[in-house]
């Protein structure tokens, strides 16, 4: 299928079950809907839910949300074999071209999950703060290299004894200086930011200078381990590019 | 080797070959071994024999080989009667045809295949894309249709896991135990070169189960 024009933006949204990505896409849609061309591809473990939850939100045409099967194998459909997803992201942009953006929800799965470049363009690992504090300093190449990690539900941090400042500056720790951002549906401030993260990476994705970056399946990032002595890099960077999406937000 | 192989990039992972929706209508997993046996004598010996046929089509290199091919693809469409399977084996294959673009860009057949499949979402089934895969990998009809046996019986023994409290050792058992099956589709399908001889075995029970699965909302597999 030839798509005519300039193709949408694929955004991936990966993070362990849980952990709130649909309510992210939905908080996405709604909030840019308005102003941008959006569809919705979800990857159910074993139902349509997701996409039946993002339809019923009513933040989007329930035809552009699409549920795509992955056999029990959500991380192979976002990862070693993203054929299903990328005929049904092709599909999507054809039949209500031109879309800005196609946000592709992964099934949720572990921290090992992220999304191949020849799926997506560019991708946010979501974590939550009512999935435990330490899960930032765990790492993992989603933690440590997707576009954006989003530490979600920070309004719970309080009912969970979660120190929701102390596992987002584990998420800094752990990334190299990309950005992390606190979210909660009940704070503007971070629905802002979350919004304008997307704007940017989209502004910098149509002008060309935007680099897919594949958060690979390596070994996780270990800064965390010299906690309160400064940490010190044990890996190499060298061989993946590092180049960010424009004025990326980052707030604690 | 690597047409048959689950680990292709071709969506595989996604298909049950029908078992999620038969084992949902109550076929019980010591039956799996005759469903495999049964998809191999009905749907998987039309599908093989449009293969071949579009193999060969290709290897004549006919002056419009996308009309020959579409021609192979309506006889095996003649013979799928549910849509959900027709659909099923477009979507398979066109995750084919992405992959034969990136391997024989330069390609006539492959070209065929993109002139079928740009005008026609539906496009072909994977059996023509299968026959045109083959001719550019140097199989045999032998090696063709082997392998579509091969990779009906092993998609149908991998899903069963993902469905039923297996032992993988037992499943991978039922695919060595189908081999005569798959022989015998080899002796009576590799020598077709008419589309009249592609056979015309249906399985009723079988479409409707895929016609039954492709409403259904709490579903593992597409297919």
């Amino acid at each position: 299928m030839t798509i005519v024009g300039p193709r949408s933006l694929r955004l991936g949204v990966a993070g362990p079950v849980g952990t709130g990505k649909s309510s992210l896409i939905a908080m996405i849609c709604r909030e840019l809907a308005a102003e941008l061309n959006l569809g919705v591809i979800t990857n159910d473990i074993y139902t349509d839910e997701d996409a039946r939850f993002l339809r019923s939100a009513g933040v989007l045409d329930p035809q552009r949300i699409r549920a795509v099967e992955t056999g029990a194998c959500p991380h192979t459909a976002i990862r070693d074999d993203v054929t299903a997803n990328l005929l049904a992201v092709e599909d999507l942009e054809a039949d209500f071209a031109p879309l800005d953006v196609v946000l592709v929800e992964s099934g949720g799965d572990n921290l090992t999950a992220t999304f191949s470049p020849a799926l997506v363009d560019a991708q946010i690992f979501v974590l939550d703060v009512a999935g435990g504090g330490d899960v930032a300093r765990k790492g993992g190449p989603g933690i440590g290299r997707a576009d954006l990690l989003v530490v979600n539900k920070t309004d719970l941090g309080p009912y969970v004894g979660v120190d929701v400042p102390a596992m987002i500056a584990d998420g800094r720790a752990a990334r190299d200086g990309r950005p992390v951002l606190g979210v909660s549906r009940l704070d503007r401030e971070s629905i802002d930011a979350l919004t304008s993260w997307v704007r940017s990476v989209l502004a910098s994705f149509r002008s060309g200078t935007h680099v897919a970056v594949d958060p690979g399946p390596m070994a996780p990032h270990f800064h965390a381990i010299d906690e309160g002595q400064g940490y010190t890099h044990a890996h190499e960077h060298a061989d993946h590019p590092h180049q960010h999406a424009g004025p990326a937000t980052t707030r604690a | 080797m690597l047409l048959a192989d689950a680990r292709l990039p071709t969506g595989a992972h996604t298909q049950s070959a029908g078992l999620e929706p038969a084992i949902r209508a109550g076929l019980p997993a010591e039956s799996i071994p005759a469903y495999i046996r049964a998809r191999l004598r009905t749907v998987t010996t039309v599908e093989a024999g449009a293969a071949v046929v579009a193999r060969s089509r290709t290897l004549t290199g006919t002056t419009d080989l996308a009309a020959d091919l579409a021609k192979v693809d309506l006889a095996w469409r003649a013979r799928t009667i549910s849509p959900a399977m027709r659909e099923t084996a477009a979507l398979l294959g066109r995750g084919y045809v992405r992959l034969l673009s990136t391997m024989w860009p330069a390609a006539p057949a492959v070209a065929a295949l993109a002139t079928l499949h740009g005008t026609n979402r539906g496009g072909t089934g994977r059996a023509v894309v299968l026959g045109v895969a083959a001719t550019l990998a140097g199989l045999s009809a032998d090696q063709l249709v082997r392998l579509i046996g091969y990779e009906e019986a092993q998609t149908v023994a991998a899903a069963a896991l993902k469905l039923e409290p297996l032992d993988p050792m037992d499943s991978t058992g039922w695919v060595i135990d189908v081999q005569p099956e798959i022989e015998r589709m080899v002796d009576e399908l590799s020598s077709i070169t008419d589309v009249a001889d592609i056979p015309a075995v249906g399985a009723p029970l079988i479409e409707q189960w895929a016609e039954i699965h492709a409403t259904t909302t709490q579903r593992l597999f597409r297919a």
